[in-house]
């Protein structure tokens, strides 16, 4: 294919470069995960850059033994699950009966739908109106106000469009209702949907920041990403009477790069098994809008 | 015509239960919150709520101006929109056309791996890392040194407020950018690299000629959705990377929103800083889709 030595020279350079910038993507990363398992004299002298230097464990067990960190672990974890099931099902409720001309007032709400995609809601009202629901302090705002998005409404409401009627009107003369329809015979068949929008929900609500920022101020209810925060801001969460612990091992900056590891790790972990949906979902996503 | 209406619910009664919930959710988390925008022209009170708060016209909306604070804070959100549109928007379609002349699908695809997965890390995160990375024994203070040069504390230095905000945004999401393009350069047509490497054009020449023009339209309806949310910079990005040394220059429309409003509970003034930001944005949508009509007879509606 490649005729010319320019050419080899063109497509020698471009990968050169692009290996060079993932190596930029990641070279973060590294440094980060570095000085988490390196200790504090090691760090203190500048002497990590992307390998740990006097390899120890002591900032990860540190951390690992904080209960606050688990219990917003934890905390994060239920309601990224519950809130992904709970958006799915919310939103295939809507989805379905928008997919069928039957359905009367399918155009009125389809025009509350774009609106609603095209139109944020003000932060301030949104504020307001949610606090006025009783969701102030309230864990359960980590999942009601995601539970569903217009935009993934949209996406799963053209899949259900494209179902064959015949499937639908058999099933009919048997005798199912449109309940039975949608949960044995519709859903069954679009898993593949279903694992994309799941995706997307999922990483909303585990990565949410603005929400618990705004709704909850007990400390008792904040979700990893606000107990990364505090110990990003504040020395005194993170190592309680740092003054008086200069024996240790680790310092505010280990300790840290061990919290930010930490919460990613259940993205990286499950991201490279996972990227095709999220590639498939965002051309499908990219092909509608 | 009560008994056809009658007969009709029972059979499709069941879809009209079904969208109830999903119907409500739009009530309470998008249209209510849209329609309390009022509260703009009002002085809203918590005790009277968005409909019996007093109206009081334009009040806020001439604070607003009288603000030396607000002035600050829309030129700071316009030059950051501005450097986002100039810096930020152009990286993926690069990034698309470069990755698009790897052949060797198992290095593409490593290449868009490491690309892609910062993508997926919340903003808090970020900042933990770029805090880390630019802090006084961090990885770029580090490199500086061994090139002999001074440390520089760049998230303490509001000289440095907005060159570390392009670099995030490019380091999160220009990756994951690529993945639009890379779905619309797989859907041209393959005939027409062929029948250009018959008349013997090079790569480059394919780029120039053939991926780049049938990208273009891709280009252009992704333009115009960046400049929809001109004003929408990512309250999560700068409300993170923000230190009390840095909010003369990353102090943006978002945050002040926030602060006014969230902050000091001044609601109505915060909504009408949000109204104000809304409306901007719509005017920009509508006049480049206006230039783009003129432009390629296209546009987005």
């Amino acid at each position: 294919m490649l005729k010319t030595r320019g050419e080899k020279t063109f497509v020698a350079a471009i990968t050169t470069l692009l290996l060079l910038f993932s190596f930029i993507a990641i070279v973060p990363l590294l440094s980060v995960i570095s000085i988490s398992f390196s200790s504090k004299s090691a760090v203190v002298q500048n002497l990590v850059s992307i390998w740990p230097k006097q390899f120890t464990l002591d900032s990860w067990s540190y951390i690992l033994d904080r209960p606050d960190l688990w219990k917003s672990f934890f905390l994060t974890l239920g309601s990224t699950v519950i809130g992904t099931a709970l958006a799915l099902l919310i939103t295939a409720l809507l989805a379905y009966p928008l997919s069928k001309v039957e359905f009367r007032w399918g155009g009125v709400i389809m025009v509350g739908v774009v609106i609603a995609m095209i139109f944020k809601a003000p932060i301030i009202p949104y504020f307001l109106t949610v606090r006025g629901i009783g969701l102030y302090n309230n864990p359960l705002v980590l999942i009601l106000p995601h539970i569903l998005n217009p935009f993934n409404l949209i996406i799963m409401r053209s899949f259900f469009k494209e179902f064959p009627k015949e499937l639908e009107e058999a099933a009919f003369l048997e005798g199912s209702g449109y309940f039975r329809m949608l949960f044995q015979f519709v859903l069954p068949l679009s898993k593949a949907v279903l694992a994309t929008l799941a995706l997307f929900y999922a990483v909303v609500i585990w990565n949410q920041f603005q929400t618990p920022l705004l709704f909850l101020q007990n400390t008792d209810w904040f979700p990893l990403q606000m107990k990364i925060r505090q110990f990003i801001t504040d020395d005194n969460i993170i190592m309680p009477g740092a003054a008086s612990t200069v024996d240790l091992n680790y310092n505010e900056r280990t300790l840290r790069s061990a919290t930010v590891i930490f919460a990613m790790i259940p993205i990286i972990a499950v991201y490279p098994f996972l990227q095709r949906y999220f590639v498939k979902g965002a051309m499908i996503g990219s092909i509608k809008g | 015509m009560g008994r056809v209406n009658l007969q009709r619910m029972k059979v499709y009664w069941p879809l009209y239960a079904m969208a109830i919930p999903g119907i409500l959710f739009l009530i309470i988390f998008k249209y209510i919150p849209l329609a309390g925008s009022v509260i703009a022209f009002k002085d809203y009170s918590v005790f009277k709520g968005f409909i019996d708060s007093p109206w009081v016209g334009f009040k806020y909306f001439h604070k607003l101006f009288d603000y030396p604070d607000f002035v600050r804070v829309f030129g700071n959100t316009l030059l950051l929109g501005l450097l986002r549109i100039v810096l930020v928007f152009p990286i993926p379609v690069l990034l698309a056309l470069m990755i698009n002349e790897i052949r060797k699908s198992a290095l593409k695809k490593g290449v868009q791996t490491a690309l892609y997965i910062p993508h997926f890390l919340s903003w808090v995160i970020v900042s933990g890392i770029v805090f880390d990375i630019f802090s006084l024994s961090g990885l770029f203070n580090i490199v500086l040194g061994w090139f002999g040069h001074e440390p520089i504390l760049a998230m303490q230095d509001s000289a440095y407020f907005r060159p570390v905000y392009v670099l995030t945004s490019i380091w999160r999401d220009a990756g994951w950018g690529t993945v639009v393009y890379m779905a619309a350069i797989s859907a041209i047509d393959p005939q027409l690299y062929e029948s250009a490497m018959m008349d013997g054009a090079s790569r480059f020449k394919q780029i120039r000629h053939i991926t780049f023009p049938l990208l273009l339209p891709t280009v252009l309806v992704l333009f115009l959705l960046e400049i929809g949310n001109f004003l929408d910079l990512g309250f999560d990005q700068v409300f993170n990377l923000l230190t009390p040394m840095t909010y003369s220059v990353g102090d943006i429309l978002d945050t002040y929103v926030y602060r006014t409003g969230i902050e000091q509970a001044q609601y109505s003034f915060a909504t009408a800083v949000g109204l104000f930001q809304s409306i901007i944005g719509f005017i920009l949508v509508y006049i480049f889709n206006r230039l783009s009509k003129k432009v390629s007879d296209g546009g987005v509606w």
